[in-house]
């Protein structure tokens, strides 16, 4: 399946895909309206700093999301039912009619890779966009740090380093 | 292959999910002795506070049985196992026939003796049966009181607030969630579930109970308080359902003793879930972890080693989730040591805006873990905790709230980048 990867030499930090990401996940989907709405846009996706040499340039950050894992420790953690994994597709979605807010999936998630969202109470993720065929963050992402593809025979943590 | 799985929760479900991954030919029997179609135990004080209603408690579909092909006769008692002609009887007399077993009967609220049995208005949150129970009752009651500050205490005290009643937790230590965190968070939730109308009475014990024909309608204290009560929840903890196993050479010590493939010393018979003692990784003992999450996991790990698919378990991390009056709380392993000599104590405490964390170190790595109002990253810490990871080289940055993935991808940890 296609996921989402950041190819860490090329990501400034810029946190553009995080603001993407939160219109897409908002009501209107437009950033003006965005921030009028009633429950706060979140985003998904998060900027975290990989190391940090001093000058400003030597920064490296990591725009990471929902890792989309085989055997999701988050689907086994669920309470409720509410996360799950489509064993066909290999897609992890939220419930949020079932998600009670009880952050069992944050407790086990080695990546950070679930969010808590204050507004209503539940646990949100990474969705791939469904309503799009290129992801928000990837298609905002100025530097293409982000792609959206298949693993295609590269060694894991290889867009890291 | 003839597989056999006793309870219905959990464990017997991750099992069966397990198993079907793979083996869509061997034969699954299941026996429940609830007579409910499969639900989530966990959710039972949500449905009790009214947040969800009762067909949400189903975790799987509704046709899960069905579709992964499992022969579910709920409502039964397993009564005795015969592993030697590898039976199990149950008490219709019924005797079912296995090459392999699992073992997942979970476990049973704890009664403490002083408490008469018989009464309307003594309950405990257990089962479907237990919480309508509860339900019924709340309808009428005014006043509750929750006997024990543990998960299910504290859960069920929130639950009956929402309700409505006037809600008080006795508990016999200094703090709530004993097993859980430690005395400054405790202080930080007392707070929190005062301000929503819910005591805290610590260091007290319920003395005694004062019924009307035959229903509650009060409790004393050991320290001389008497309250109005219509509905008492005790919530001291829970006992593994170990009967089945009684009278045969299946090793047990408080639960049924498992290696890391949750493989009982009888070599086709496997446990898993409340019922199973298991390695735990932060004290590196052997010992019942009654978690969901661990249940599931282990679940697995079992549903697989009967079809043959050898998988080893790592073991268990003690580790709880909840949320009181919009207060993450999550915690793992030694939270509260006795002995404090050899541990070393990492402490953030912004106690002002609720956000409290701790980390118990023992020789560079890390044992416990206690995180009040920021949960973030919960799970990364998690994932240095199970693989014992050496963290000296940033010990300082651990209870940052932007220690995160990101950082341990910078710290060039290899099994991190490995997961990328």
């Amino acid at each position: 399946m296609k996921r989402i990867f950041c190819r860490v030499e090329k990501c400034l930090g810029c946190k553009t895909c995080e603001l993407a990401c939160a219109i897409e996940h908002s009501e209107s989907k437009r950033l003006v309206e965005a921030m009028q709405e009633s429950v706060v846009p979140t985003r998904r996706i998060r900027v975290e700093l990989v190391d940090d040499k001093g000058a400003l340039t030597r920064h490296r950050t990591l725009a990471l999301q929902c890792r989309y894992c085989e055997n999701p420790v988050c689907v086994q953690a669920c309470i409720s039912g509410a996360i799950r994994r489509d064993e066909e597709t290999g897609e992890v979605r939220i419930n949020a009619d079932t998600c009670v807010g009880c952050w069992s999936c944050i407790m086990v998630c080695p990546f950070g890779g679930l969010i808590r969202h204050e507004g209503i109470h539940r646990v949100v993720k990474c969705d791939h966009c469904p309503d799009r065929q290129t992801p928000a963050c990837v298609e905002a992402c100025p530097t293409h740090a982000l792609v959206f593809t298949e693993r295609d025979g590269t060694e894991p943590g290889s867009f890291l380093l | 292959m003839n597989l056999l799985i006793v309870g219905n929760s959990a464990a017997g479900t991750a099992a069966i999910e397990a198993i079907r991954r793979h083996d869509g030919q061997s034969s699954i029997v299941q026996i429940s002795d609830e007579p409910h179609s499969l639900y989530s135990r966990c959710l039972l004080s949500y449905y009790l506070a009214g947040t969800i209603p009762l067909d949400a408690l189903q975790y799987r579909e509704r046709d899960f049985h069905t579709t992964m092909r499992v022969q579910l006769h709920a409502g039964k008692r397993a009564v005795e196992l015969d592993p030697s002609r590898q039976e199990v009887r149950c008490d219709d007399g019924k005797v079912y026939p296995f090459d392999k077993l699992l073992i997942a009967t979970g476990s049973s609220a704890k009664l403490p003796e002083n408490l008469p049995t018989g009464i309307e208005g003594i309950c405990v949150l257990r089962t479907i049966d237990d919480v309508e129970m509860i339900r019924k009752k709340v309808k009428h009651a005014r006043n509750a009181v929750v006997l024990g500050g543990g998960l299910i205490g504290m859960k069920a005290a929130c639950a009956l607030r929402e309700c409505g009643l006037e809600t008080k937790v006795v508990v016999r230590s200094n703090r709530v969630l004993s097993q859980m965190i430690d005395e400054e968070a405790s202080q930080i939730l007392i707070e929190r579930l005062r301000q929503n109308g819910i005591d805290v009475l610590k260091e007290t014990d319920v003395a005694g109970i004062r019924t009307r024909e035959n229903a509650l309608v009060g409790v004393r204290t050991d320290q001389g308080q008497d309250f109005p009560c219509e509905l008492l929840i005790v919530a001291k903890g829970v006992h593994p359902n170990i009967e089945l196993i009684q009278g045969t050479d299946i090793k047990k010590r408080w639960g049924i003793e498992t290696n890391p493939h949750m493989q009982t010393s009888c070599g086709n018979i496997f446990a898993a879930g409340d019922v199973a003692e298991t390695f735990d990784i932060a004290t590196g003992e052997y010992a019942i972890n009654a978690l969901w999450t661990c249940a599931v996991q282990q679940g697995q790990i079992a549903g697989l080693n009967m079809i043959g698919r050898t998988t080893v378990y790592d073991g268990t991390v003690g580790m709880n989730s909840l949320d009181i009056c919009n207060t993450p709380v999550i915690s793992y392993g030694i939270t509260s040591p006795k002995e404090t000599s050899q541990y070393q104590m990492l402490v953030r405490d912004r106690r002002g805006s609720n956000v409290y964390k701790k980390i118990i170190l023992e020789d560079h790595r890390i044992k416990g873990i206690i995180l009040i109002g920021r949960i973030d990253n919960a799970g990364v810490l998690l994932s240095l905790l199970r693989r014992q990871a050496d963290v000296s080289a940033f010990e300082d940055e651990l209870l940052d709230d932007q220690f995160d993935f990101g950082r341990l991808v910078g710290h060039g940890d290899p099994s991190v980048i490995a997961q990328y």
